[in-house]
């Protein structure tokens, strides 16, 4: 592609290329995603490798199927970066053929089917958790308490191997446990007001010690991510505080009005999947609105969705409907709400002549 | 293709309407006779089905009847009517069996529950449900047997309170990540299992009743 | 005329099939093919009101006059329509139960009309009965083919509850593919038809360039000596 001479202004640049994005993007995740495997132990570690593996693997073939040189799209770790955002939404017990199912479908069916790297309309991390959620609701539904690596209660490598990749029902059965949105769900759905209900704790859903996704229980570490992101600009800060922003008015507001059936705002925000949602997921440059309005609108649009879905839908957790829904909506928000283009005003004219035409006026 | 020489008389209005009005004739002769020769044959297959769920909560030793002949309706408070077929064997009413329904996580579950005149469960069976695939639809006989561990089991064996699922304190097991479903279905039998209980002499009452018909006959 | 019946074949079955080609009834398509035993007992419903329809539109072309053609073909095909839909409830009552929603709904299966326009209102009968067949074959071909991939990937089986449709005798058809499958739900689901459909569209046109290119299956036979 370089070999052409051609050269069009203008000539601003983004710094970083692709591939230096994403690494910002995994370094940004390193500290959820290695507590998350501290905390849920080996079996965490073996289905995260099993599942990026997958994933780059999957692109492998599917560029070479395309007749794509696979090794320099791969480079930009694109691939990698899905795998690992998969990995970190799954079940840390699950079983190996839930993160490579996973992992296809992200990489073949949502993202190189429609073209490759930054051809995709959805968020291929999130298009595969919605699949897995439908296609395997118990596997996907199924979480244990944390067993942190080298406590007593952890299981030994061994152990791991048998629950990650072999018929482990027995080991997972004995510390399954719901999480803090499942089980708040079931109760409210039995009458019980919310105030009675047992296991929630603000702080322990903050540092993330709780039943949970594999990278997402640590809301606080997650958060940390965040800033590294909007610090280095690898991201922008529109999206995550609409997003969050939103959830947070939705749930004050209803909590306010009828505090025994509507969770309060701390606890729509550290639970689930809400803060790697905003700062990893829902900003992926790909799948969200080019211009500043229309990030904060995509932003409040998917908190408005994850709370939505949270409180009325069937399911517990809503975060990666809510993120498709709004995918759906990019090119509809990017055609009404479009960025101005360098040296015109928003309606298209160049700078110059609307001045004048302002002048003539 | 142009259609060939068109006659005038074609484009007259009452021509067309004419022509709409047979076809509509035609249609309306075809679908009468359709419907009469399938009537009995739908009716029948209809009959036979709800015969079939019927003999799957209750055995056929036990009854010399047919299930369907004369089924009662009874008035279930908070539920509305409710038809229960018995089972007799030699005028006796050996069994009754009746729809009941749970409130399920996706919707209703409707289920037939078969009970002895003593009141033991015969055979709980889910009829229709929307629960989720994969998790909630364990109350299937053919995908789990966990719905036969009714059979046998009565209004006081285990006693009212233990009819719940394990979660709740109760002696039954309910399924990973689908407790509301397996909750929905015991709440449901215990609920028939109670009106039974209660309104026994009801239900099994046409002992009488068949006797006295016996005397007028 | 000179209407060529292997022309008609080649339309209906794959060039300008109802799925394939001409993007229509995606609607029961997708509904029903979660299974491959599903998209059969669709498909021969659809055959059956298809023939019947060319038989009696085209036989009535000639006094059906282009004013009221609409509202007489959709007569004729409601009334077929549900015929075979009283019939399968009495006949084939536990498919019926199965397919039951979607037999109605071929009333508004675009094809029928489609072809009663455009091919059954100005063609004699042989070749209008040909078509409807050809049609026919080639929306239940799409339906089976569909099914089965679904039915294979998501519940590792294949054909089964054949012997509910075809009788006791076919029960032999009734395969499980994967013994112990966990069962893949998304592909039963409607979204898992759009994305099976995609995939075959996909090898369709593949198959339609290799063709072309004439490395498979040259019709022509001056393309044979290339390679």
């Amino acid at each position: 592609m370089n070999s052409s001479p051609l050269i069009a202004s203008p000539h601003a640049h983004d710094a970083n290329t692709v591939a230096e994005t994403m690494g910002w993007v995994l370094l940004a995740l390193a500290p959820a995603t290695l507590f998350g495997i501290y905390l849920f132990g080996w079996p965490a570690l073996l289905l995260f490798l099993v599942t990026v593996a997958a994933a780059v693997v999957a692109e492998y073939l599917s560029l070479k199927i395309a007749g794509k040189p696979p090794g320099r799209f791969l480079a930009d770790g694109s691939a990698l970066l899905t795998g690992v955002l998969l990995a970190l939404t799954l079940p840390p017990w699950a079983p190996w053929w839930v993160g490579v199912v996973g992992a296809v479908i992200a990489i073949v069916i949502a993202k190189q089917v429609f073209g490759g790297v930054g051809q995709n309309l959805f968020n291929p991390a999130m298009a595969a958790r919605v699949a897995l959620l439908i296609s395997f609701p118990l596997e996907m539904t199924t979480f244990v308490e944390p067993q942190p690596l080298f406590s007593a209660a952890a299981p030994t490598l061994q152990q791991s191997l048998a629950i990650t990749f072999g018929s482990g029902g027995a080991a997972i059965d004995a510390v399954t446990s719901a999480t803090i949105l499942d089980h708040t769900r079931t109760e409210l759905g039995q009458g019980v007001a919310l105030d009675e209900i047992a296991g929630y704790d603000p702080l322990a859903l903050a540092w993330g010690g709780v039943p949970g996704s594999l990278g997402e229980t640590s809301a606080l570490l997650l958060l940390l991510g965040g800033l590294l992101l909007l610090w280095r600009r690898v991201i922008t800060w529109y999206i995550p505080v609409a997003l969050l922003g939103t959830i947070t008015l939705l749930a004050t507001l209803f909590h306010l009005i009828a505090p025994e059936s509507y969770a309060s705002a701390p606890y729509h925000l550290l639970s689930g999947a809400v803060m790697l949602v905003a700062f990893f997921i829902a900003t992926d440059p790909v799948t969200s609105p080019l211009s500043v309005r229309g990030q904060l609108l995509f932003g409040a649009g998917c908190g408005a969705f994850i709370w939505i879905l949270r409180t009325w839908s069937g399911y517990p957790e809503g975060a990666a409907f809510a993120i498709l829904l709004m995918n759906a909506f990019t090119p509809l928000i990017d055609h009404y709400i479009r960025p101005r283009i360098y040296g015109r005003d928003r309606r298209g004219v160049p700078l110059n002549e609307s001045v004048a035409t302002r002048e003539e006026r | 293709m142009k259609a060939v020489a068109e006659p005038s008389y074609r484009q007259r209005v009452g021509y067309q309407a004419g022509l709409l009005g047979g076809f509509a004739t035609l249609a309306a002769t075809l679908l009468v006779a359709g419907n009469m020769i399938t009537k009995e044959p739908i009716a029948e297959q209809q009959r036979r089905e709800l015969l079939n769920s019927l003999e799957k909560v209750i055995p056929t030793e036990i009854h010399d009847n047919d299930l369907l002949a004369d089924p009662i309706t009874v008035q279930w408070q908070g539920v509305g009517e409710v038809i229960v077929y018995r089972a007799k064997y030699e005028g006796l009413v050996t069994a009754v069996a009746y729809r009941v329904t749970g409130k399920g996580y996706a919707g209703p579950i409707h289920c037939i529950m078969g009970i002895d005149a003593s009141g033991r469960v015969l055979g709980v069976r889910v009829l229709a449900h929307t629960e989720t695939p994969g998790l909630g639809d364990k109350i299937e006989v053919q995908r789990d047997p966990w719905i036969l561990s009714f059979n046998g089991l009565s209004w006081g064996n285990p006693p009212p309170d233990q009819w719940a699922v394990k979660k709740d304190g109760g002696g039954f097991d309910q399924f990973t990540g689908a407790t509301i479903t397996a909750r929905a279905v015991v709440d449901a039998v215990a609920e028939g299992l109670a009106y039974f209980e209660a309104e026994k002499s009801v239900l099994l009452a046409s002992y009488a009743a068949v006797q006295s018909q016996l005397v007028v006959e | 005329m000179a209407t060529s019946y292997r022309r008609i074949a080649r339309d209906g079955l794959w060039d300008n099939n109802v799925v394939f080609a001409q993007m229509l009834a995606l609607c029961p398509l997708l509904a029903v093919t979660g299974t491959a035993t599903n998209g059969l007992g669709l498909g021969l419903a659809s055959i059956a009101v298809m023939v019947a329809s060319a038989l009696m539109i085209s036989m009535l072309r000639g006094i059906i006059t282009p004013q009221v053609r609409i509202p007489v073909f959709i007569l004729i095909i409601a009334t077929l329509v549900t015929l075979v839909d009283l019939f399968m409830n009495a006949w084939l009552y536990d498919l019926h139960k199965v397919l039951g929603l979607f037999i109605p709904l071929i009333v508004t299966n675009c094809a029928i009309l489609g072809r009663a326009e455009s091919f059954f209102s100005r063609n004699p009968v042989l070749p209008s009965l040909m078509d409807g067949l050809m049609m026919g074959l080639g929306f239940l071909l799409v339906l089976v083919v569909l099914g089965a991939v679904r039915e294979i990937l998501g519940s590792g089986t294949l054909f089964s509850d054949a012997a509910l449709l075809l009788g006791e005798s076919f029960r032999f058809l009734e395969m499980t593919l994967i013994p112990e499958y966990r069962g893949f739900l998304l592909m039963i689901l409607p979204p898992g038809g759009f994305i099976a459909l995609g995939f075959i569209l996909a090898a369709k046109r593949v198959i339609d360039r290799r063709i072309a290119e004439g490395t498979i299956w040259a019709d022509s036979p001056q393309k044979e000596g290339a390679r």
